[in-house]
């Protein structure tokens, strides 16, 4: 081997392997990308199911919004009663990172909600070589099924 | 170590092979991840668009309508929540075997109409890689439910 040679194959290996990392990383980055998203949507569908028949207590704003943190337990845990040791199904997924919005028939006089949307406000996917955002997606509308509990000034 | 002439360059070509194929395989990978997902999200729209229709219901074909109605508005999107579903199908039928998309051309348009299963037949998803690999240019992610009236459940 002359002076020339010496080291060639090292260089070589070292470009190609630089290649090859660069599209290990980029499968790696892109296959967690896509297993978080579809963890994602998932969890809220689960979640659009549940709050869809679960009974809507109107008694109190408090009454409301302890209904929607049951059911963002239900989109984070899988659990609406998630104890301490609770794991969430998607790495890093907060409950304050996800939106319960009821909707209201605009016509008659009920005051029953008509439809639920749940859908990620902002979720951050850490991939380790680049990060990607969620906003507003996955998201899904369910039809309200479940029993309605008036206010009392509605009884 | 000695290196002869003719083997000169074989970590090159031997790469180049390893990363064809490493490609290969994260294009399949890619496509299929997508694939995979888009299934899920039509799935989950046609159960909240099935039971939607189906919580309209009352028998009547008027009832029909409305249920027509609350699917054709009925927000949802799939490929990564980027497209909007397109070609939505609601059929009704009065024992959950007999389908069809006008109730009110039916011989029985009488009813009672209790059963709607939306189908989302049309959703083509581009594919990317496996294309280069011979592969189609679309992949059709199909994905349909059914549900029934009073109370509104999923049947299928």
């Amino acid at each position: 081997m002359n002076n020339n040679q010496r080291g060639h194959a090292m260089i070589e290996l070292a470009a190609c392997a630089g290649l090859m990392v660069a599209c290990l990383a980029g499968a790696f980055q892109f296959g967690y990308t896509f297993y978080v998203y579809n963890q994602l949507v998932s969890a809220v569908g689960n979640g659009a199911r549940y709050a869809s028949g679960r009974t809507y207590r109107a008694a109190s704003p408090k009454d409301v919004e302890r209904g929607n943190e049951v059911i963002r337990n239900m989109v984070v845990y899988g659990d609406p009663h998630p104890d301490a040791n609770s794991r969430p199904v998607v790495p890093d997924l907060k409950p304050d990172e996800i939106q319960v919005k009821w909707n209201f028939a605009t016509t008659g006089n009920t005051s029953a909600p008509e439809s639920v949307d749940i859908s990620i406000l902002h979720h951050q996917v850490n991939a380790i070589f680049g990060t990607f955002n969620f906003s507003g997606r996955p998201a899904f509308e369910f039809p309200y099924l479940g029993r309605y509990a008036p206010s009392e000034s509605e009884k | 170590m000695r290196v002869s002439k003719s083997e000169r360059g074989f970590i090159v070509v031997a790469m180049s092979v390893a990363i064809v194929l490493l490609l290969a395989c994260v294009g399949f990978a890619f496509d299929f991840g997508r694939i995979y997902i888009a299934r899920n999200e039509a799935q989950i729209y046609t159960d909240s668009a099935a039971l939607t229709a189906a919580s309209r219901l009352d028998g009547t074909l008027d009832s029909v309508r409305k249920a027509r109605a609350a699917v054709e508005h009925l927000p949802g999107s799939w490929n990564l929540g980027t497209q909007p579903f397109k070609g939505i199908v609601t059929e009704f039928s009065s024992d959950g075997m007999h389908w069809t998309e006008t109730p009110e051309k039916a011989a029985d348009s009488a009813g009672p109409w209790t059963y709607a299963r939306v189908s989302a037949p049309s959703n083509d998803l581009g594919i990317i890689f496996l294309r280069a690999a011979g592969g189609p240019e679309t992949f059709r992610v199909l994905a349909h439910s059914a549900a029934r009236s009073d109370p509104a459940r999923l049947v299928e």
